[in-house]
């Protein structure tokens, strides 16, 4: 029985955590709490008329879909012994259950007659608790409800004398619920204060052990006021500090007693159950925050966001999404071309490509050269030339050539790739959205984040909020403003052609550069310093850091608004450095041509130098390896494809420094400077002259999109460049959120940067088109070299492919492959290509348009409506205003009338108002309209309006905020309420 | 250019295609401190110059000017005369037309203060500023520290037709003079300060005056040039005491468009009792 009894009460436990999750109606809980009072004389019957009121019950529990957890919760033998009553119990069914009840009020007589003997054996009181859960699991049967309280009533008064106390309190909740239907919740409170007061009685009468069912339904009401008190507190008309009192305690009531209710031994699973349920819901939250910290540097993109506005933001953006595609071409040269070559390929040494020459030995490690990449470095699988044409290499006949070239084009494809596929996203998320409308609004309202909970963050989300007010303050100011235009135009005519000038000035200055270091190769560059060397890097990172800043100056000319300076601004400085890159690319082409000139004199010599070694034997077939010669001593040629990757990675090594070094000198020191000098100095260094530096957005997105350009272009001939730039981006990730945030200060003029993303990307494109136009040129028109890299031997790169297919692939391959190059094929499949674009494109317009269309329908609707509304509503001022003067004289009138009766007045004076309100409907609706939150307080019964002061409310008193019921607490007298009930 | 070849004549190492690359943020510096540079010339050459060659100082050559080309008892002819001497030829760091008009007038003309007290008279320009809206019975105490400058500035007050019970000169170093002030010339509160002199001395003034009882609620200091020069202590000061609720009324230094300065307005609230 004990065993049973457990599982029973689990599955008790069970029915009442789903009660409370689903069903919180507090009706339910009373009429369950009315049905098993009925019921409680049961304890005192014999076994077998308990079992079968509980299937009974059980079947009405079946009925309301309830007896699920019933009958699975039923003990064994029980159950067994009800399959075969299962019948019978359906023919009970059938009978009126008001029948039944009265048989049970019947019972209830009987017993309360020998109250006294109540005090159950404890097995007793077991079985009734059992009971008891029992009825409470169902709900009520619908007869039941469908009976109206007066029926109740009448079938009451026709019990006995001792029935009389439960008839009260029936009659009480009747009330009860009433006055919660008004709303009134003082007026509640009162009457559940009495309730409590008797139910006290009731507790005192009751024997009390823990788990009375008495004492639970007690608690259970309790816990339910208290509940709805805590859901009402806001509309009472007490003291705040009241306020607070009353739902702490009310918070603890429930909170104490929630668990308990009902549950006996299954207080414990309960409790349990909730634990987990908070746990879970925790869980959640701490996922949900692990996966924003699982994206890489968010918080400190926020962080700067908040403080710097979203354009600054949006800088660290593209940084980190550049970081992501960096990953990517990383891990392709890494993985498929850099890793194996280092453990397949020949060790280092083995042939001559692979290895120091004799001349260069002695210096292959000094610091100055590794620092230059030459020595170690450049005989390593860093660059092109380390890198052996054998076509297959190691056991796993890893195809290295045709890897290479792949890796290489397959860079450019996934880059290509995912900058349109981004910048497809970006356009997508520009054409929607209602940005111009109620943008202050929308703002000021729905801002603030009230999942908040660390003051920091709160902080930084003040800071952001302010941000956002003045992003869009400014925005305003500059879509509002007017100027003399022929002003600024010139202005900015002058501005364009000081920037030209300037452009045309440092392209000049950099192809005098390039000229003179030409100049330096030619005379050997061992003859001259560091300087000399370097001049070409020096002279191109200078002039792209000072020429933004006079860009900068120059623009403050023109006049722009912020974000559209910007754009202008990126434009130029995208003009000066892409002037700066083509010069020396031009160089570069220019230098790979006297290599190519070397080349041929090496291949010359290097035939000489095989006949001395075979002793003038010329033109004898003997092969190489019959006589053994160092790696290091053989002559090789210049190798210009590890001399342009050189070039490359030297540059960006360069730039990087430039960057660095700009960083702490411009902004660090600068800020240390203004910081700590400000203490001894005679003007204001913080606010005056040096200031602290503003984080310039448009020159380090050009920095890094141009240092991407140099990727694409040099990473053919360096595998190693993805690798240093990805080692750059992740430590000026670090280093710019630093520095952003320890030393510089926000624009002045702060401005919402949502368009420039997109901006960035299509410059980033243009770059990418840009830089690998000269990289395919390079390999598809120039020749490699003789004697290193991956395709040497070969008269053009490409050809690894045809290679490829012709002995790895079937021949039938082959000839496919061939007839579909053919032009005739190739030439239908890019005009359809073509043509599909434009339709696609077509396409898109024609939605964007019906977009817009849309938006702009959905706007006239809405001023329509906002007309219409005001029309009605000053109509219903009007009105207002006639039926206030109208009650007014009304009063004035009744006031000198009634002048001797005082104590009848109000209700007169409120009988006329209804008059009023009856002749004028009208009236009646514009006092709703203007009191939305009184409006139901009077549908129920008319005389509702006594508890009114008579006189209408005049204009200047202050209104109410609409959905908050409103108690005039000063005003209305109390009593009226108590006494309509009564 | 020249410079740059300088350089390389000079630093024999450095190539001259990378001295030529500075001349982007050598044009920047000049562009954008353009008027930073035109103050550093009127100011300080222009000023030695004429020091040198007239043997007079900058405040008896703005004196001789006024006295020259302004009408005798008429405040506002005589400031007239400093704004020209000022615009075209050289450099005086008086509060210009444009802050006068805009801030100081405006806010005489507000408050009507009783007892006003100017520290750093220089030539007295704004005693004169100050003195023309004054409300009838007001006096105006004002300090010089500098015995030239403050003759000069006596002359020019008389000069507008100011007599010693409206505008009273006082020679002296504002810490010397503040704290004699109630005993000497019997002033009980001061409704307004206006401070014009040195910037550092700012903060130590304005704590001499609250620690001599001199500000009532309700009075006001005016102190010009925070932002450029700049008195930053005076300005931390001032936010974190809580004694004042301070307002900064941003504008271009005087006779220079292209600066920005600021006026900071405090208006003494004192000690909040209630709290």
């Amino acid at each position: 029985m004990d065993n049973n009894h457990s599982v029973f009460i689990y599955e008790q436990c069970r029915f009442f955590s789903d009660a409370e999750f689903e069903d919180e109606d507090s009706n339910y809980y009373r009429d369950t709490d009315r049905e098993a009072k009925r019921r409680r004389p049961k304890e005192k019957k014999t076994r077998e008329r308990k079992e079968r009121e509980k299937k009974r019950s059980a079947k009405n529990g079946e009925s309301n879909g309830k007896a699920g957890n019933n009958v699975r919760g039923q003990p064994e033998e029980e159950q067994r012994g009800r399959k075969g009553r299962r019948r019978r119990g359906k023919e009970e069914e059938k009978a009126p259950v008001d029948g039944g009840d009265e048989e049970v009020d019947r019972e209830v007589q009987k017993r309360r007659k020998t109250r006294g003997n109540r005090k159950a054996t404890k097995h007793l009181k077991e079985e009734k608790e059992e009971e008891n859960s029992n009825h409470k699991r169902q709900r009520p049967s619908k007869a039941e409800k469908d009976m109206k309280p007066s029926q109740r009533k009448t079938k009451k008064k026709e019990e006995d004398e001792p029935e009389k106390i439960d008839k009260g309190r029936k009659k009480r909740k009747v009330k009860v619920e009433t006055s919660s239907e008004s709303s009134d919740s003082s007026e509640e409170e009162e009457s559940s204060e009495e309730e409590d007061g008797d139910d006290g009685e009731e507790g005192t009468e009751a024997v009390l052990g823990a788990l009375t069912p008495e004492e639970l339904e007690k608690l259970k009401e309790a816990v339910d006021e208290r509940k709805k008190l805590i859901g009402t507190i806001r509309a009472k008309p007490w003291a705040m500090k009241k306020k607070l009192q009353t739902l702490r305690e009310s918070q603890e009531f429930v909170e104490k007693y929630e668990g308990a209710l009902g549950k006996g031994r299954g207080r414990k699973l309960y409790a349990y159950k909730v634990m987990m349920r908070k746990k879970w819901m925790k869980f959640q939250r701490d996922f949900e925050n692990f996966k924003t910290a699982c994206i890489p540097w968010e918080m400190k993109i926020k962080d700067i966001e908040s403080h710097f506005g979203s354009s600054v933001a949006s800088y660290f953006i593209f940084l980190r999404w550049m970081y992501g595609v960096n990953m990517i071409l990383f891990g392709l040269t890494f993985g498929l071309v850099m890793v194996p070559e280092a453990l397949m390929g020949r060790p280092y040494g083995s042939i001559p490509r692979k290895t120091v020459p004799r001349a260069d030995e002695a210096g292959a490690m000094d610091f100055a050269v590794l620092w230059d990449f030459g020595g170690y470095a450049k005989y390593s699988v860093l660059f092109y030339g380390y890198y052996n044409n054998q076509r297959t290499i190691g056991w796993l006949k890893f195809r290295l050539p045709l890897s290479y070239f792949l890796v290489g084009v397959g860079i450019v494809a996934y880059s290509y790739m995912v900058v349109i596929r981004t910048m497809a996203r970006n356009a997508n998320e520009q054409g929607g959205g209602d940005e111009t409308n109620y943008n202050f609004s929308w703002k000021l309202f729905t801002s603030w984040d009230y999942l908040i909970g660390n003051p920091e963050t709160a902080d930084n989300k003040f800071a952001s909020i302010t941000t956002s007010f003045k992003e869009a303050i400014v925005e305003e100011q500059e879509s509002r403003k007017d100027d003399n235009i022929h002003l600024t135009r010139f202005l900015r005519v002058l501005a364009n052609f000081l920037v030209l000038c300037c452009l045309a000035g440092s392209g000049y200055l950099i192809y005098f550069v390039v000229r003179r270091s030409q100049k330096f190769a030619l005379d050997g560059l061992e003859n001259y310093g560091w300087w000399e060397r370097n001049e070409v890097n020096m002279v191109m990172s200078l002039l792209g850091m000072f020429c933004p800043m006079l860009f900068d100056v120059i623009s403050s000319l023109e006049n722009y608004h912020p974000r559209i300076a910007l754009q202008w601004q990126l434009g130029r400085i995208f003009a000066l450095f892409l002037g700066n890159l083509y010069t020396f690319i031009i160089a570069l082409m220019d230098e790979i041509n006297l290599k190519r000139k070397e080349e041929e004199t090496v291949k010359f010599n290097m035939t000489a130098w095989q006949a001395s070694l075979y002793n003038g034997t010329i033109g004898d077939n003997v092969t190489l390896s019959s006589i053994t010669v160092d790696p290091a001593d053989v002559p090789r040629g210049p190798c210009w494809e590890t001399m342009v990757g050189q070039e490359f990675v030297r540059l960006i090594i360069s730039d990087t420094m430039t960057t660095y070094v700009t960083l702490l000198i411009g902004d660090f020191l600068r800020a240390l400077i203004v910081r700590f000098l400000n203490y001894c100095w005679c003007w204001d260094l913080e606010y005056g002259f040096p200031s602290y530096s503003e984080f310039d957005v448009s020159g380090n997105v050009l920095g890094l999109i141009f240092n991407q350009g140099m990727i694409w272009m040099g990473a053919f001939y360096a595998p190693c460049l993805p690798a240093l730039n990805l080692l750059r981006l992740h430590v000026s990730m670090y280093l710019q959120c630093w520095a952003v945030m320890c030393c510089n200060v926000p624009q002045e003029r702060v401005f919402k940067a949502s368009g420039s993303n997109n901006f960035y990307m299509a410059m980033l494109l243009v770059i990418l088109f840009l830089s690998t136009l000269p990289a395919i040129y390079t390999i598809v028109s120039i020749p490699p070299s003789f004697d290193c890299g991956p395709f040497s031997g070969k008269s053009r790169m490409f050809d690894v492919i045809q290679e490829t297919l012709e002995t790895d692939f079937p021949a039938w391959f082959g000839k496919v492959f061939s007839y579909a190059s053919n032009p005739g094929l190739v030439l239908p499949f890019i005009l359809l290509m073509v043509l599909a674009i434009y339709y696609l494109n077509s396409t898109s317009k024609s939605y964007k348009q019906a977009n817009l269309d849309l938006k702009k329908k959905l706007q006239t609707q809405n001023e329509e409506n906002k007309k219409k509304n005001k029309t009605a509503a000053l109509k219903a001022a009007n009105d207002l205003e006639e039926a206030r003067n109208a009650v007014s004289l009304l009063q004035q009138q009744q006031s000198n009338n009634n002048a001797s009766k005082q104590d009848d007045r109000r209700l007169d004076s409120s009988q006329q108002n209804r008059q009023q309100a009856d002749n004028r409907p009208n009236y009646r609706e514009t006092r709703h309209t203007a009191h939305p939150a009184k409006s139901h307080c009077g549908h129920s019964d008319p005389r509702r309006h006594i508890d009114r002061s008579p006189t209408p409310r005049r204009p200047g008193m202050s209104g109410y905020l609409p959905g908050l019921p409103h108690h005039p607490a000063s005003k209305v007298p109390r009593h009226p309420h108590i006494h309509l009930q009564e | 250019m020249s410079v740059c070849v300088c350089v390389y004549v000079r630093v024999r190492m450095v190539s001259p295609a990378i001295a030529l690359a500075f001349v982007p943020l050598l044009l920047t510096v000049l562009i954008r401190y353009r008027f930073h540079l035109v103050l550093l010339w009127r100011a300080v050459v222009l000023r030695c110059f004429y020091d040198w060659s007239s043997g007079l100082t900058r405040e008896e050559r703005a004196f001789e000017y006024v006295l020259t080309h302004a009408t005798p008892g008429e405040p506002n002819s005589i400031l007239d005369a400093f704004d020209a001497w000022c615009h075209s030829k050289e450099f005086i760091s008086h509060i210009g037309p444009k802050k006068g008009v805009c801030i100081l007038d405006r806010l005489v003309l507000e408050t009507s203060p009783l007892c006003v007290l100017e520290l750093g008279t220089h030539c007295g320009y704004s005693s004169v500023r100050i003195a023309r809206v004054l409300p009838v019975g007001a006096r105006l105490i004002t300090v010089e520290m500098d015995e030239r400058n403050a003759n000069i500035a006596e002359k020019v007050i008389r000069l507008a037709g100011y007599d010693d019970d409206t505008v009273e000169l006082r020679v002296g170093v504002s810490e010397e003079v503040i704290p004699r002030l109630r005993e000497e010339m019997g002033v009980d509160r001061v409704d307004l300060v206006f401070m014009d002199h040195w910037k550092r001395c700012y903060l130590p003034d304005l704590q001499l005056l609250e620690a001599s009882g001199l500000l009532g609620r309700g009075s006001v200091v005016l102190a010009d040039n925070v932002l450029f020069p700049g008195a930053p202590h005076f300005l931390r000061y001032t936010r974190a005491c809580g004694l004042y609720t301070l307002r900064i009324h941003r504008a271009t230094l005087e006779y220079s468009p292209g600066i920005q300065d600021g006026m900071a307005q405090l208006e003494y609230i004192g000690v909040n009792v209630d709290t």
